[in-house]
C-alpha cells in the first residue's frame, strides 16, 4: 500500500540530521504517509528510536503485512 | 529404504535430525495460502505431530493459493479437509484438527501442547494475539505474511536475544492505517513460497541444522525477484506492550476489524474527523429525522441521496457514516466500500442513539 502510493520504489531524499527529522520531511512531502503504518530501517537495521543520520544511509519504509 | 532416506543421508541431518522431527509437535495456525504449503512440507518431512487450526471453510477463490484443496473441496471445512488429505498421504504423522479460529480465550490451552508455532493467519488481530501468547509461553513462532507481491518471514522468540512482533511493529495498526486485507489481490505462488520458507525455518529449529532466521526479517519482492534482510533488535521499552500475565492476555482486546466496512466508536469517529487528512463525517439520516443534530464538522447527506449519487463523498479518502442506530450506516458503508475499494469507509457503531454519541453529551 506504501509502494504503490510513492512516486518511485527507490529514490534519493535530501539530508536530515536524524530519523525523526527525516520522517517529518517525508510526511510533509508525502502527506498520505501520516495515515499509514510502517517501521523505519536505517541501513537494513530496524529502528524504533530517533537515530542520527550521516546522509549516505539507505532508508527503508517497511509496512506490516497481514495476509496469509 | 525408508520414507526419509534422502533426508537421513544428508550430512549434518542424519537419523538424529529425523528423530527430532518425529518427536516434534508443531502447530500451524491457518490452513490457508501460507498454511497449505507449510503443512504439506512439514508432514512430508516427518514432523511427528501437526496441529491444524482454522475455523474457515474452503471457497472457490481460495484455490489459486491454498494448494492442498481442489474443486471438490469447496464448502468443506479447511482444517478437517487438510487433516484428512494429509493423513491419507502421510499415515505416520499425527494430525490434530482444531476446527476453530484461535483467539485469546482458547490460544493458551491449545499452544501448551506444542513445541513450535507457525503463523499462517491472515489478519493483524490473530498475529498480535499469537505473538503475545508465544511470548507468554516462550514458544518459538515462525511468522510469515504477505501483501500483494511482497512477503516477509522471520522467527520470533528463539535464540539468545529473542525478538517478537512488537519489536518490529509495537502496536497493531488502526483500521484506517491498513488496506482491507480480505480484498487485496495475491498471486498464488507468493504464499506458496513464503509458507515453504516458514516450514524450512521450523525444520531447522527442530533439527538444529543451519542458522535460524532470527533477529532479522527476510523480505521478498516477487516483481523484482529481490530478497533483502532487515535486522531487528530486542527493545526493552516495548516490553510494556506485551501482556504481563495470562490473565491480562485473556482480557486484552485483539479484535482489529478488517472487512468490507468497519465499525468504529464515536470517540474514534470524532478524533479521526479532526486528525486524519481528507476525512468526512456524514449523517446519512433523512433530513426530517429527529433528533436534529447540527455541527460544523458533520456533513448531512441522506442515504436516499447517497444511494443515487456518491459525488459528495468522492473527494475524501476516509468516509465515516452514522445514522440513528448504526444499521443503515453499516449497510451504506459496505455499499460505498464496493464503489470505492481504495477508500477507507467506516460506520459509527450504535449511531446517534449510542450513549457515547455527541448528541447526548451536548444535551447535558
Amino acid at each position: 500500500m506504501l509502494a504503490e502510493k510513492m512516486p518511485q520504489s527507490e529514490f534519493e531524499f535530501p539530508y536530515h540530521k536524524d530519523s525523526n527529522e527525516l520522517l517529518k520531511a517525508l510526511n510533509t512531502k508525502y502527506p498520505f504517509l501520516a495515515d499509514l503504518k510502517f517501521s523505519l530501517a536505517v541501513d537494513k537495521q530496524l529502528v524504533q528510536e530517533n537515530t542520527p543520520l550521516k546522509g549516505n544511509e539507505e532508508i527503508a519504509l517497511l509496512p506490516p503485512f497481514s495476509g496469509g | 529404504m525408508s520414507r526419509f532416506e534422502r533426508q537421513t543421508i544428508l550430512p549434518g541431518f542424519g537419523q538424529e535430525g529425523q528423530q527430532k522431527l518425529k518427536a516434534a509437535r508443531v502447530l500451524v495456525v491457518g490452513a490457508g495460502g501460507l498454511g497449505c504449503p507449510a503443512l504439506l512440507h512439514l508432514a512430508a518431512a516427518g514432523v511427528g505431530t501437526l496441529g491444524i487450526a482454522d475455523g474457515d471453510n474452503i471457497s472457490e477463490s481460495n484455490l489459486n493459493r491454498q494448494t492442498l484443496f481442489g474443486h471438490q473441496h469447496i464448502g468443506k471445512h479447511k482444517a478437517e479437509t487438510a487433516g484428512e488429505l494429509l493423513k491419507e498421504k502421510y499415515p505416520d504423522v499425527n494430525f490434530n484438527v482444531i476446527s476453530e479460529f484461535l483467539n485469546n480465550s482458547n490460544a493458551i490451552e491449545i499452544l501448551r501442547d506444542y513445541d513450535l508455532v507457525l503463523d499462517g493467519s491472515d489478519n493483524f488481530g490473530t498475529r498480535y494475539m499469537m505473538n503475545d501468547a508465544c511470548v507468554l509461553l516462550d514458544k518459538p513462532l515462525v511468522m510469515g505474511a504477505i501483501y500483494q507481491y511482497e512477503g516477509q518471514v522471520t522467527v520470533f522468540n528463539y535464540g539468545e536475544n529473542p525478538v517478537n512482533y512488537r519489536d518490529m511493529y509495537p502496536n497493531a495498526p488502526q483500521p484506517h492505517e491498513v488496506p482491507n486485507c480480505s480484498e487485496t489481490g495475491v498471486l498464488g505462488v507468493l504464499p506458496g513460497l513464503i509458507g515453504t520458507l516458514q516450514a524450512t525455518e521450523a525444520i531447522k529449529i527442530i533439527s538444529g541444522i543451519g542458522k535460524v532466521l532470527t533477529n532479522k526479517v527476510l523480505f521478498y519482492n516477487l516483481k523484482t525477484s529481490g530478497f533483502f534482510e532487515v535486522a531487528v533488535a530486542p527493545n526493552s521499552d516495548l516490553k510494556k506492550e506485551l501482556p504481563a500475565s495470562e490473565e491480562v492476555f485473556r482480557s486484552k482486546d485483539y479484535n482489529i476489524t478488517c472487512g468490507l466496512s468497519e465499525s468504529i466508536d464515536w470517540k474514534k469517529a470524532l478524533d479521526w474527523k479532526h486528525s486524519l487528512k481528507s476525512c468526512v463525517l456524514v449523517d446519512i439520516r433523512e433530513l426530517e429525522e429527529e433528533p436534529v443534530f447540527e455541527r460544523v464538522d458533520i456533513s448531512k447527506i441522506p442515504m436516499s441521496v447517497l444511494n443515487q449519487d456518491q459525488d459528495k463523498v468522492r473527494s475524501f479518502e476516509n468516509i465515516i457514516l452514522f445514522c440513528k442506530s448504526g444499521k443503515r450506516s453499516e449497510h451504506m458503508a459496505a455499499e460505498l466500500k464496493k464503489q470505492f475499494p481504495e477508500k477507507k469507509v467506516f460506520s459509527v457503531d450504535g449511531g446517534i442513539m449510542h450513549p457515547a454519541s455527541p448528541v447526548n453529551s451536548e444535551e447535558k
